[in-house]
């Protein structure tokens, strides 16, 4: 009798501890980050009212972007196309290198590694401007054809054009993209292989029927983590991509601050989310941020 | 025999390592080059010059978005990384029943884009303003602090991944050994834990300061009057007379990260070696 209520007091205890220990955290996701999404949602149908031309509540705006070719759309997809080609572009990149990293080095793996990713903690800005410097008018690239005499004309589609913003996210994406696989890939266990080679496997078959399947929740973060920042994007675009290269982030970001027409932005940001999670609910289960079943 | 890869595989892979390392660096090198150049950021060089190094030295403006931008970074982080532990040890350690519920809510924030966050919480502060102003009169306003609750949504889930893995690969048994030992919950944590997750902290605070640090998408919403380093820094951008000072920060800013990059890999190696962990893992 007094054993099971101790049970029961210690079992009580533990919730109380499990509360606390998550409250803190989920208190400030609810406010700082759920609070404002919904904000966002009951903005997009004239729920909130801040501005004096703000609307009343009605789905016309919603309506209006969903039917009749409205160019936003237009703008989505053509950012849909465009990430989708850095996120392939990308990953195609980092696979080799995080196999290199974490199947054929042994000692010097971690300072290797630390070699690829040290760009992605320097400034964003600042390596979107270091293109800028190499592909402009006058820049590196094109100075050094004039100069050797290769070329009179600068190329003009190096800056200000889809290409450079292309280049300049898959540039920028590449060591992050290349951290996802390589942990994918060191969890494969080298005797696994060795198994499979005496087993009669060559290393080719090996790598496809044991280490590409075990890095592929480690491919699939990785793609979907750069096709999401990607594609709200309107930095890079804003520094390289010129009008040819304005993608469906630059569209929020100016109906937000030149504009000044929220509710059309909160339609659009919202609809950019909805796209985001029906993407996570269908591919979702395979990216496994982390297997948090313990 | 290598499973991994043959003699020829393995050639191909350096060499193909070897030219990305090139391809990721020499942009980042170019810039240091044109730092020292007396003329525009083009070729032929112009020669050298520290002028633009003095130039932003003595920028009142430039050092002070420099500073909003540390404040920021520090601050969020330290925040991060305490949300990020109890959050951790929680999904880790503890048995409940909300726990796919509670993963998936703290790692979204990694899926939502800058922009659409940026703009959700700029609403959020207006109409929290709105509301405030008609009660009570009162006005929160944008600036730091908006920046630093927006970085520390986005930073919490990097420091969650950064936190967990050594904590699953920390084995039971040494808490488990401090509790027949007499020890209470809270004792364990701070005498046995704790100090065995410092690495994973020093890699968390580490990550979620230079993602702060560097975050121009949110801040550029929020920071309203108070621009921070990246804030600033884009505003200039667009004034091609000032490139040669930036690229001169730049260069500077760059090295600082590194170097501190280094240093807190070598202090987690050093602090690993100690507490024996890296043989857990």
């Amino acid at each position: 009798m007094e054993r099971q209520g101790a049970e029961e007091h210690g079992r009580r205890r533990d919730r109380w501890v499990t509360a606390g220990l998550l409250s803190p955290p989920l208190a400030w996701l609810f406010v700082f980050f759920v609070l404002p999404v919904v904000f966002i949602a009951a903005y997009s149908v004239g729920s909130v009212h801040l501005f004096p031309t703000d609307g009343t509540f009605s789905f016309d705006d919603w309506h209006r972007f969903l039917t009749g070719g409205s160019p936003y759309m237009t703008l989505f997809w053509k950012s849909v196309r465009m990430s989708l080609t850095v996120s392939f572009t990308v990953v195609l990149l980092a696979y080799p290198i995080a196999y290199f990293l974490a199947l054929c080095t042994r000692k010097r793996k971690y300072v290797l590694l630390l070699l690829i990713i040290v760009p992605f903690l320097t400034s964003y800005l600042l390596r979107v401007l270091a293109w800028k410097v190499i592909l402009g008018e006058s820049g590196v690239i094109n100075s050094f054809l004039a100069w050797s005499g290769i070329r009179q004309q600068p190329i003009e589609w190096l800056l200000y054009s889809q290409f450079a913003v292309m280049l300049v996210l898959a540039y920028v994406w590449i060591p992050f993209v290349a951290l996802p696989i390589f942990v994918s890939l060191d969890n494969v266990d080298r005797r696994l292989l060795e198994a499979a080679g005496d087993l009669g496997a060559g290393r080719w078959r090996a790598f496809t029927r044991v280490t590409l399947p075990m890095s592929a929740p480690g491919v699939a973060a990785a793609f979907i983590f750069v096709f999401i920042p990607t594609i709200g994007e309107f930095v890079t675009p804003l520094l390289v991509g010129g009008p040819s290269g304005y993608m469906y982030g630059n569209a929020v970001n100016d109906l937000f601050t030149r504009g000044l027409d929220w509710q059309s932005g909160s339609v659009l940001a919202m609809f950019m989310l909805l796209v985001i999670a029906a993407l996570m609910a269908i591919f979702g289960r395979f990216v496994q941020v982390r297997s948090v079943t313990s | 025999m290598d499973p991994a890869a043959s003699r020829g595989a393995l050639f191909g892979l350096r060499a193909f390592f070897v030219i990305l390392v090139a391809f990721l660096y020499i942009p980042i090198l170019f810039l240091a080059v044109f730092s020292f150049n007396a003329g525009d950021p083009s070729f032929p060089l112009e020669g050298f010059t520290l002028d633009w190094y003095r130039k932003f030295l003595t920028n009142p403006s430039l050092l002070e978005a420099l500073g909003r931008s540390a404040i920021v970074a520090t601050v969020s982080s330290m925040l991060a990384v305490t949300l990020g532990v109890l959050c951790s040890y929680a999904l880790v350690r503890r048995r409940f029943r909300a726990k796919p519920a509670v993963s998936s809510l703290v790692f979204s924030p990694l899926v939502i884009p800058y922009v659409v966050f940026g703009i959700s919480l700029l609403v959020l502060f207006t109409a929290a303003d709105k509301v405030l102003t008609n009660t009570f009169g009162l006005v929160i306003g944008l600036g730091l602090h908006a920046v630093v609750i927006g970085h520390v949504v986005v930073s919490l889930p990097y420091t969650i991944l950064t936190i967990m893995p050594l904590l699953e690969g920390l084995s039971t048994s040494y808490e488990e050994a401090a509790r027949d030992l007499g020890a209470s919950t809270t004792q364990t944590f701070r005498r046995v834990t704790g100090p065995l997750l410092v690495p994973a902290l020093v890699s968390a605070f580490l990550i979620s300061f230079t993602l702060s640090f560097d975050e121009y998408a949110i801040a550029s919403f929020l920071s309203g009057n108070s621009p921070t380093w990246p804030v600033y820094l884009f505003a200039q951008l667009r004034v091609p007379s000032q490139l040669p000072k930036l690229l001169a920060v730049s260069t500077v800013v760059l090295m600082v990260s590194v170097i501190l990059v280094l240093i807190a890999e070598v202090g987690r190696r050093r602090s690993e070696r100690r507490t024996g962990v890296a043989s857990v893992m």
